[in-house]
């Protein structure tokens, strides 16, 4: 045999090697996710609800964090599909920023799930809680509690979609009393980053301008409603009815100390569930409008007829705080603390 | 081009020139003072007078405190040609280090929890601040790079602390520092403070008079110095006067006049030490020498890479007493506390008269730097002027007050 | 030679030293002493290893080889600070003043003066600066400006009073009249002369020649880092000055075959 014989057929037997691996590896689905901010508390329960549940499907999990910023998004999608995403789930940070990067993932093929906030693209499987539904919530429960006075709006961040959403839930709830005079605004600010402290400097500024008349506060989360507690309480103000989301542990115990009348419980374990269901059915070539309990939307900014799936939200207040302890979201201990068993809520006894 | 196509920049009228010689007021700290009032009674105008009423000047006192204490180090860094960015990401970290300490390592029931906890944030402050400064000062990185990594390092770590979770409630008593319902020292105390201190001003005068005397050299005029008195006496009974006025029901549920706020006592302590340390001590001297000419300071013996290491880790310490402030005003320690704080902290000493270029700085400066930008926020919440808005006005404000330093420094070199 | 101080102890020596950077020997076997009351101009094109050389003698750098002597005893300095407990004061280039302070500050720059309680006291050191620089420059009064505002002059008094409050006995003197004004120059060397007067030593580095002949007693030349020679002023005329520093050519006194013959017709030039 000679020299070039034989290395020809080492080459050969090399590529083909190499190709059987390449066709063992792509037996294991690879799924994608892009964080937009992981810093902020919740998403840490998304990522084990998801990984998870990748598991169990025979997945395999990356992701990346674009702490808070488009082009690092941009630069993370394009890294998740180099590194062989099958599929992609997408917490966008900003709606539309965000399409260059659904573009380039669309463009090879690859499935795109918008996780929790909207993506505006019809492309695109956009997989949320009801935002608009917990605002309908925060602003029920604050109604009932205070069906007339002086209200305030402290919202989300500027540049979250959700945080118009929470607010046209509220406004559509709180519409007829507004419009009859029973409810007057009077103050209403957004939050940027949903920072407590920025809240709570807000809040501040608000009950100087009114001289402490306010009668009810609808926070859009449960950080700023954190915030906003702070403001009331180091002006002596109890019993002023605040609403959040969430379901931060701080909150729970806010809940049942009496300090805030509801916050929304959104089983964020459910949500990265059905995330990496959803994502590894469209990997495995489902459109997203066939995706199980999907129906088309068009209630975003641009009217685009999105495919989505919504789940629902529950409202928890002082009645219901059993709930999250019996979900294994928090224990008794942890939304308790501090509260005096005998005049507590009935969770607490 | 030459200076020559330049156009030449306004000098002081001979008149105003003679007055600040005679009286040895600091033309820049005065006209920025000046700046302050205009835009005070503007908002006061705008605000039908609410931003002047005595419950939103108190308010404001303690929206300062957390920029106001960390401008004071940061001006130092700046003097020395340094830079920190990363102190808004290590308040975050001081922040959750004491909230953990108090919410997760000890019963509330234990009193003692709170102080330990503050003992927590400082060493982590100090810790940090050394490990930063070890970097700049014995490896020679430069400050921008260790500081912008500690930027993203720090808050990782806050998120770190607590796995992303907000810790809360903190211990009542720890409240106090961040004002609330009972953190202020009530008129009686607040009135005896403002005694102390106008006494001390006038003591020190004398003491200033006597020294010169007796070393034969140059006196300013009896009435300059009587003058800077009644003006400093008058704003100290000022400040005194407006917190006492007011008045809000305590927790006792009776009327009474709040008093200065136990934060403002701590900006207060930590600029008067701060600016002992920059103008009395042989530390302050030699980090002005060091940002002045750094082979001077080194031809004259001066450890730089001590002082280097001592300034990282001041700047350490007053971002955990910041986030002292922060979380107890919040009753929580988020990692998400302290987001673009590093921002206003610069600003705030910037626009204070602290030159970037290093070897000029001045601790009120940086405070009442502080204050102006947080008057502007502060008031124009009270417009109900949405966020973005505000952060146009706030960075236009930022730009025309180091254009004016620009052309203080052109005028001033002559 | 003729000199006026050969009776005199040797107030620094400088003993075959040598210091290399790399590959590069920028002082290569230099010896050159000085005497109280005297001055020594060291002269040299750029880099010819002046610089070099009184960075060693001011503790900047440690010397490679040989040796430094003050007063007879070998000294090692292992900073500037050492070179000034020896007694050694150098007056550099850049005069090594921070801009943003004034006056009083940069005399005492790492030397301050303190107060009982651990304190700058600084109206004691404002005093004792107003009072030396007075002796030295009678007009200079404004001394509450910080040095960027001063004029060269002014900036070259502060200098100098920073090395004599410290009661230097070896004075070295990096350019010091470089750029400065006529008026100026008259100034300070009417104060070198003065402190010759007083028994101070001085090595001064200068590349004016009419000043360096006003003031120095003799020269030492180096050219690449070594030593051409060390003459008396009053020996050599500023041309063959000159000839040492750019040609290393020996002046005519020692080249001449008699002390009878022309000095251009004996080197048959």
């Amino acid at each position: 045999m000679t020299l070039n014989t034989f290395a020809a057929r080492l080459l050969l037997a090399g590529l083909l090697g190499a190709s059987a691996l390449a066709q063992a590896q792509a037996k294991d689905l690879v799924v994608g996710v892009s964080w937009s901010n992981f810093q902020e508390e919740r998403w840490k329960r998304d990522e084990s609800a998801i990984k998870a549940a990748l598991e169990k499907l025979g997945a395999k999990y990356i992701s990346a964090d674009a702490q808070g910023s488009n082009e690092k998004q941009l630069a993370d999608v394009e890294g998740l599909i180099t590194r062989g995403a099958n599929a992609l789930i997408v917490l966008a940070y900003d709606a539309d920023a965000v399409l260059p990067a659904v573009r380039k993932a669309k463009d090879e093929h690859i499935p795109v799930l918008a996780y929790d906030r909207l993506i505006q693209d019809t492309g695109v499987l956009y997989l949320t809680f009801d935002n608009v539904e917990v605002g309908r919530m925060q602003a029920r429960e604050v109604l009932k509690a205070k069906p007339a006075g002086n209200y305030v709006f402290i919202k989300g961040s500027p540049t979250d979609p959700n945080a118009d959403f929470l607010h046209a839930g509220q406004l559509e709830v709180l519409k007829a009393a507004i419009a009859g005079g029973k409810i007057k605004v009077v103050g209403e600010q957004y939050t940027e980053g949903w920072s407590p402290e920025i809240a709570q400097k807000n809040m501040d500024q608000i009950l100087t301008r009114n001289s402490n008349k306010v009668d009810a506060v609808v926070a859009s989360n449960d950080g700023t409603a954190g915030g906003a507690v702070a403001a009331l309480k180091s002006q002596n103000l109890r019993g002023i009815p605040v609403s959040g989301q969430d379901a931060d542990i701080a909150a729970l115990n806010r809940v049942a100390r009496g300090e805030q009348t509801v916050t929304v419980f959104k089983d964020t374990r459910t949500l990265g569930e059905a995330a990496a269901r959803f994502a590894v059915a469209m990997a495995k070539g489902t459109a997203p409008a066939a995706v199980q309990g999907a129906a088309i939307w068009s209630g975003g900014t641009k009217k685009l007829a999105i495919p989505s799936v919504f789940l629902k939200p529950v409202a928890i207040t002082t009645d219901n705080l059993d709930y999250v302890v019996s979900a294994g979201w928090a224990t008794k201990a942890q939304v308790c603390g501090g509260v005096d068993a005998s005049s507590g809520p009935k969770a607490c006894r | 081009m030459t200076t020559l196509s330049r156009p030449p920049a306004p000098t002081l009228r001979p008149s105003l020139q003679g007055f600040f010689q005679k009286t040895g007021f600091d033309p820049r700290f005065t006209s920025m003072l000046l700046v302050l009032l205009a835009v005070w009674v503007g908002l006061a105008l705008m605000t039908e007078g609410t931003f002047l009423s005595p419950r939103n000047l108190y308010n404001l006192s303690i929206q300062t405190c957390v920029t106001g204490v960390m401008a004071c180090g940061m001006v130092f860094l700046i003097v020395a040609r340094q830079i920190d960015l990363s102190v808004g990401s290590l308040l975050a970290f001081s922040g959750m280090l004491i909230a953990y300490t108090q919410v997760v390592l000890f019963p509330p029931e234990a009193g003692w929890g709170w102080p330990l906890s503050i003992v927590a944030g400082l060493a982590g402050g100090l810790l940090v601040g050394a490990f930063q400064g070890w970097w700049v000062a014995y490896r020679q990185v430069p400050a921008f790079v260790v500081t912008l990594a500690g930027y993203l390092m720090y808050r990782g770590a806050a998120f770190l602390v607590a796995d992303g979770q907000t810790l809360a409630p903190l211990a009542p008593d720890y409240q106090l520092l961040g004002g609330g319902l009972s953190g202020a020292i009530g008129p009686l105390w607040s009135s005896l403070l403002g005694l102390l201190a106008c006494v001390f001003v006038v003591w020190q005068r004398v003491q200033v008079r006597r020294s010169r005397t007796a070393y034969g050299a140059e006196q300013l005029a009896l009435w300059a110095d009587g003058l800077r008195v009644l003006l400093q006496c008058g704003a100290i009974i000022g400040f005194v006067w407006v917190m006492n006025s007011y008045t809000a029901f305590n927790a006792q549920q009776e009327r009474v006049g709040k008093g200065i706020a136990v934060p403002v006592l701590i900006l207060i302590a930590v600029a008067l030490a701060m600016s002992f340390v920059a103008t009395r001590t042989r530390f302050g001297r030699y980090v002005f020498a060091m940002g002045g000419n750094p082979d001077a300071a080194l031809l004259s013996g001066i450890p730089t890479l001590r002082v280097m290491l001592t300034l990282f880790m001041l700047m350490g310490a007053l971002a955990a007493l910041a986030a002292v402030i922060t979380t107890a005003r919040l009753n929580a320690g988020a990692n998400s506390i302290g987001q673009m704080a590093e921002l206003y902290v610069i600003a705030a000493a910037v626009i204070g008269g602290t030159s970037l270029a290093g070897g000029v700085g001045s601790i009120a400066g940086s405070v009442v730097g502080a204050l102006l930008i947080q008057s502007l926020d502060n008031g124009m919440v009270l417009m109900d002027v949405s966020s973005a808005k505000r952060q146009i006005c706030i960075g236009l404000v930022l730009i025309g007050a180091v254009w004016f330093d620009v052309v203080y420094n052109r005028r001033s070199s002559r | 030679m003729r000199d006026n101080f050969s009776g005199l102890p040797r107030l620094v020596e400088v003993d075959r030293v040598s210091k290399h950077f790399g590959g590069v020997m920028a002082v290569d076997d230099v010896s050159c002493d000085l005497r109280p009351g005297e001055v020594v101009g060291l002269l040299g094109h750029n880099g010819a290893g002046k610089s070099t050389l009184i960075k060693m003698l001011s503790g900047v750098y440690a010397p490679d080889s040989g040796e430094f002597r003050v007063e007879g005893k070998p000294v090692a300095f292992a900073s500037p600070r050492d070179a000034r407990a020896a007694g050694i004061e150098t007056i550099h280039q850049t005069l090594a003043l921070a801009d943003n302070l004034d006056a009083a500050a940069n005399l005492f720059l790492g030397r301050e003066l303190m107060t009982r309680w651990g304190t700058l006291d600084t109206p004691r050191m404002e005093h004792e600066a107003r009072q030396i620089i007075a002796k030295l420059n009678p007009h200079f009064t404004q001394l509450h400006r910080p040095v960027k505002a001063m004029s060269g002059g002014q900036r070259q008094t502060v200098a100098i009073a920073r090395a004599l409050y410290f009661n230097a006995r070896i004075l070295i003197m990096d350019e010091p009249c470089a750029a400065l004004g006529p008026a100026e120059t008259r100034m300070v060397i009417d104060t070198i002369h003065r402190l010759k007067a007083q028994g101070i030593g001085i090595f001064l580095i200068s590349h004016d020649m009419p000043d360096v002949f006003e003031v120095c007693d003799r020269v030492t030349v180096m050219k690449n880092g070594r030593v051409v020679g060390t003459e008396a002023v009053a020996d050599v005329t500023q041309d063959e000055v000159l000839g040492m520093i750019i040609g290393g050519r020996q002046p005519a006194h020692r080249t001449a075959r008699s002390p009878d013959l022309h000095p251009v017709l004996a080197t048959g030039t």
